[in-house]
């Protein structure tokens, strides 16, 4: 205490904070500790090594309201965490997954549980520190070299010249009085309290050479550049795969893409320009209004390329090189063939024109929705095999098998499923078609044949179900089933037994 | 002068009436303090150096195994169908499970009010958050495109649009260790603060002075700063106590919420925790045995410490024991042919090494501290220990390994070996662990010298008053 005074007058008169007495030992100090506090003194504390115990009765110490924040916190943590989930999983992004509801609270308690100790536990820790006023680096309790020894053996006690009773010579006797080791006056800190500009500059720096970073990647996320983007990591932006058209040393003739290899049949080009195949004769295919159609059948091809039948071998110029590229262009072989289609009939269609705009050009074609787009082939009239028992067996079969369960056991159109679909009420359903319709009655076989294999508007195509054979063989049944449902006297056998003839057909049905 | 007036006792045995020191060989509070502050005041000795010498490359080389593995991605691991989840995560559960003792001992026994907690819980939460982060290591540098990890966080994303998977385990996973984590790193460092102001206070030199001064927040000691703190130190228990349960339950639920036989199992969490436990206990012990021989802590980690920690292992490894027979009589009693199989076979399959290897270190070993000597003798009881790591390490590759290796179908059946990358991974895992562990002993207090000093001064009371009068 000598030594500091002269020191601090340098400055100006150094200001007391208070008197500290020191102890050897806590039981010492909580006598001491209760002396003064009966002595009238309140604003006295006392500095130990640890948390000495009785010292909170003796200093007249009041419980703290850190339980409190811990508490808010955890809940603020569990309401935070469910909020979270529910508004991520079950409102904002919507998924399922292992067939959980999307709000599946029991698996959001683990998550709940850990947001709820995380926010509490910092909150605790924080809330202690910041209530203690902590960090707090200069305090005047710290200019006693004496003081040193407060964290390691010694205990002291404190009274702080703010006391509404402060008395300095009394405090002195006092604190004398209780067997105090020492005691002593603890004077204001003369070291300047004021952090060094330079510290200050220092920070500014480093904060500031951190911000770059941050600072370039933000402006080259927001800003365009004629250069390639940059790459800190590669993810799969380059592969050693190569691209179309690049070269290779590979393979012997450079060349990336690869010719098929020899004997190669491609999807729809299987077996020859047939009848029986296609369902009408494409030699006579360029009457009316075909040509229009064709456009059409073009668009048509290129949407469904997997289940296309080819229409027709390109004629004269082939293609310059057949083994390369221009077969896997679908625009490239698609023009071909559209202006090969077209070479006889329509000029006025640009080749590349595949827009389906056909439908004023042939307002004629026929009724309904049915007509639009109707190709116009030279349908076979006739079946292109023998129809006897055992094919139209066949066809029962698959009818039965394929067709049925729309178009009913009957031909009627109400089969199962669309009953049921009518029943539901769904209004997306379209009805299938009655094969007793007239129109329907009155198409050549071939054109039957054609809505097996390729599908009609809303029907799906049966070519990958059924061999032609079959295609055919379910045509004949529908013939049959034409005639059946309506017969005319005259095609009943003169000796035919009526009743068990109807009773037959029901059972078979 | 609050000197304890205990001579050289066998504090291993209780007498009754007396309360056993937990604190040998005449301590005051000025020697407890040097004892402690002298470890990271005086040069480190030799044999820090030389551990220092191997592990710090270890750690080098771990560093550089990452990078390797960044550039060229997860294959340079033994990661392969049908085993995607191969060494890295063994690590991972491996590193979790060893960084419960510290929590657990903070925490657990504060709230049982076990004091002999106070002189080994400070190096024991160490050692917690060392294993945590290199347990983080390994999930993080898993995930393959490691610049993406933070897609787990759920932020609002503007080039994803979409939000973490909140049903998923390994989303709770991440929740989990990460609580777990940042609690124990800040648990850890409330508990310090007190210690490094001593430290603070005994510097020499001014740049320490002032560097433990920060870090100490400017404690001063204050009798209502003490009062805050002991009650933020209670409620910091009281939330990791059930947060060290939690962590290793969620750990298990990577495995148990599958639907893999051999891991569709509803013991693993308690299995998993009590396995945690015993294997925390065995590190602990691993570390303690040579720090208290070398820095000659001898008076405050006391045969009586050790004595008890062995236990705790016996306890455990033998419920690790029982939960292995649960599993093999569940396999047999649910009839449930693929649980069946998957359990034949890690016994008695290819792999019938590590099952027996794990079964011997970790149900078989810790049977030896029934025996007086082995809960006595510091050399063979840290034998045991090392036997028990090991025997942790192989529980989580039967677990992982064993359960991948044999999918439901013959045609998915494989091999898992590891790659040098593996083995490296492995080793520089640990050359982190102790690299950080031997600075932790350089630096900062090894033992709770404020909390000793508390609860020489609780003893010194209960003598003082038994004492006088005469009985108990
Ligand atoms: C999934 C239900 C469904 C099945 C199965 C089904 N169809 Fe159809 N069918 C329809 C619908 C719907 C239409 C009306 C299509 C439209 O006009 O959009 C239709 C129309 C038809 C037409 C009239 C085509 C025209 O020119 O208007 C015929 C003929 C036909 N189907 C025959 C068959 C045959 C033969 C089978 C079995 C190989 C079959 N359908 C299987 C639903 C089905």
């Amino acid at each position: 205490m000598s030594e500091h005074q002269p020191k601090q007058k340098k400055i100006r008169p150094p200001r007391s904070f208070g008197w500290m007495a020191e102890y050897e030992d806590e039981n010492q100090l909580l006598d001491a500790a209760r002396k003064v506090r009966d002595a009238g003194y309140s604003r006295i504390d006392a500095f130990t090594p640890f948390p000495v115990h009785g010292i909170d009765e003796a200093l007249n110490i009041r419980r703290t309201r850190l339980p409190w924040f811990s508490l808010v916190a955890g809940m603020t943590g569990t309401t935070v965490a469910l909020l979270l989930q529910w508004w991520t999983n079950a409102f904002d992004y919507p998924y399922i997954i292992s067939g959980k509801p999307y709000a599946s609270w029991p698996a959001f308690i683990p998550v709940t549980f850990e947001l709820t100790v995380l926010f509490a536990a910092f909150m605790t820790v924080f809330a202690m520190l910041g209530l203690n006023g902590l960090p707090k680096f200069n305090n005047p309790v710290f200019t006693d070299p004496k003081f040193d020894r407060a964290t390691d053996d010694r205990f002291f006690l404190w009274v702080d010249s703010r006391d509404q009773y402060f008395n300095a010579e009394k405090v002195r006797e006092l604190l004398e009085a209780t067997g105090a080791k020492a005691v002593e006056e603890v004077w204001e800190d003369d070291s300047p309290t004021e952090v060094p500009k330079s510290i200050y500059a220092g920070i500014a720096v480093l904060i500031l050479i951190t911000l770059i970073p941050g600072a370039i990647v933000l402006n080259m996320r927001n800003s365009r550049s004629p250069y390639p983007r940059w790459h800190i990591f590669f993810d799969m932006d380059f592969q050693p795969s190569r691209k179309a058209q690049q070269p290779t040393t590979i393979f012997a003739d450079g060349r990336v893409q690869r010719p098929p290899v020899p004997g190669t049949v491609a999807r729809g080009e299987l077996g020859p320009n047939d009848p029986f195949l296609l369902g009408y004769d494409p030699e006579g295919v360029a009457m009316g209004k075909g040509a229009a159609v064709n456009v059409q059948m073009v668009s048509y091809q290129q949407e469904n390329s997997a289940s296309q039948e080819p229409i027709e071998e390109p004629p004269a110029p082939p293609p310059p090189q057949p083994d390369t590229s221009a077969a896997d262009d679908p625009q490239a072989s698609a023009t071909a063939d559209a202006s090969s289609e077209q070479a006889g009939e329509a000029p006025s269609k640009p080749a590349g024109d595949q827009a389906p705009t056909t439908a004023e050009d042939e307002g004629d074609a026929g009724a309904g929705p049915a007509a639009e787009g109707e190709p116009n082939y030279a349908w076979l009239e006739r079946f292109p095999l023998p129809v006897d028992a055992e094919l139209i067996e066949v066809g029962r079969r698959e009818f039965e098998q394929n067709c049925a369960a729309c178009h009913g056991l009957a031909g009627y159109g109400d089969g199962l499923v669309s009953r049921r679909a009518t029943e539901l009420a769904q209004g997306y359903w379209l009805q299938p078609t009655s094969l007793h319709e007239q129109r329907i009655i009155d198409q050549p076989v071939g054109r039957i044949y054609y809505t097996i294999t390729h599908g009609k508007g809303k029907m799906a195509p049966y070519a990958d179900a059924l061999t032609p054979r079959e295609r055919w063989a379910v045509v004949a049944y529908v013939r049959v089933l034409q005639r059946s449902q309506n017969a005319r006297p005259e095609d009943v056998p003169a000796d035919a037994d009526l009743a068990s003839a109807r009773g037959d057909d029901t059972t078979n049905r | 002068m609050a000197s304890i007036a205990v001579s050289e006792v066998d504090n291993t045995i209780d007498t009754p009436g007396r309360r056993t020191p937990l604190v040998t060989g005449d301590q005051t509070y000025a020697s407890v303090t040097h004892m402690v502050s002298r470890i990271s005041e005086e040069s480190q000795p030799l044999i820090w150096w030389l551990t220092f010498a191997v592990a710090f490359p270890s750690l080098l080389m771990f560093g550089c195994l990452i990078i390797y593995l960044f550039l060229t991605g997860v294959g340079v691991w033994g990661n392969m169908s049908p085993v995607f989840w191969g060494w890295p995560i063994v690590n991972f559960v491996f590193w979790v499970g060893i960084g419960h003792a510290g929590t657990l001992i903070s925490a657990i026994l504060y709230l049982f009010r076990q004091n002999w907690r106070t002189s080994i819980n400070r190096a024991a939460e160490a050692m917690t958050i060392f294993a945590v982060i290199c347990a983080g290591t390994f999930p993080g540098i898993h995930v393959g495109r490691v610049w993406f990890a933070y897609w787990l966080t759920p932020y609002p994303s503007l080039n994803l649009w979409m939000w973490p998977q909140f049903r998923s385990p390994l989303l709770w996973d991440v929740f989990a260790v990460g609580t777990y984590a940042s609690v124990s790193l800040i648990f850890w460092y409330m508990g310090m603060i007190p210690d490094l102001a001593t430290f603070r206070d005994r510097s020499k030199s001014r740049l320490r002075r002032m560097i433990y001064g920060i870090l100490c927040l400017g404690w001063s000691g204050s009798s209502r700063h003490w009062m805050r703190y002991e009650k933020a130190y209670s409620i910091l228990s009281a939330l990791a106590t059930p947060l060290v349960l939690s962590v290793h339950t969620v750990v298990s639920f990577d495995f148990a919420v599958s639907q893999l036989p051999g891991w569709h199992t509803t013991i693993f969490p308690p299995y998993f925790v009590a396995g945690a436990i015993f294997s925390g206990f065995g590190m602990v012990l691993t570390l303690l045995i040579p720090v208290r021989a070398i820095y000659n802590l001898k008076h405050l980690i006391t045969p009586r410490h050790l004595d008890n920690m062995c236990k705790i292992i016996l306890a455990t490894g033998s419920m690790v024991g029982l939960a292995y027979v649960t599993e093999f009589f569940m396999a047999w009693y649910s009839q449930n042919k693929y649980e069946y199989d998957t359990f034949v076979f890690r016994a008695f399959g290819p792999y019938w090494w590590a099952y027996w290897i794990m079964f011997t270190c970790n149900v078989i070993s810790p049977q030896v501290f029934w025996f007086k000597v082995f809960r006595r003798n510091t050399i063979l009881m840290w034998i045991v220990t090392i036997f028990v790591n090991i025997g942790m390490w192989f529980e989580r590759f039967v677990i992982t390994v064993t359960s991948l290796a044999r999918d439901f179908l013959p045609s998915s059946w494989g091999y898992f070996s590891p790659t040098w990358v593996d083995i490296g991974m492995l080793v520089g895992s640990f050359g982190l662990f102790t690299t950080l562990f031997l600075l932790f002993c350089k630096y900062l207090p090894v033992v709770a010298v404020s909390e000793v000093k508390g609860v020489m001064s609780q003893h010194a009371h209960a003598e003082h008053r038994h004492g006088h009068g005469g009985d108990h």
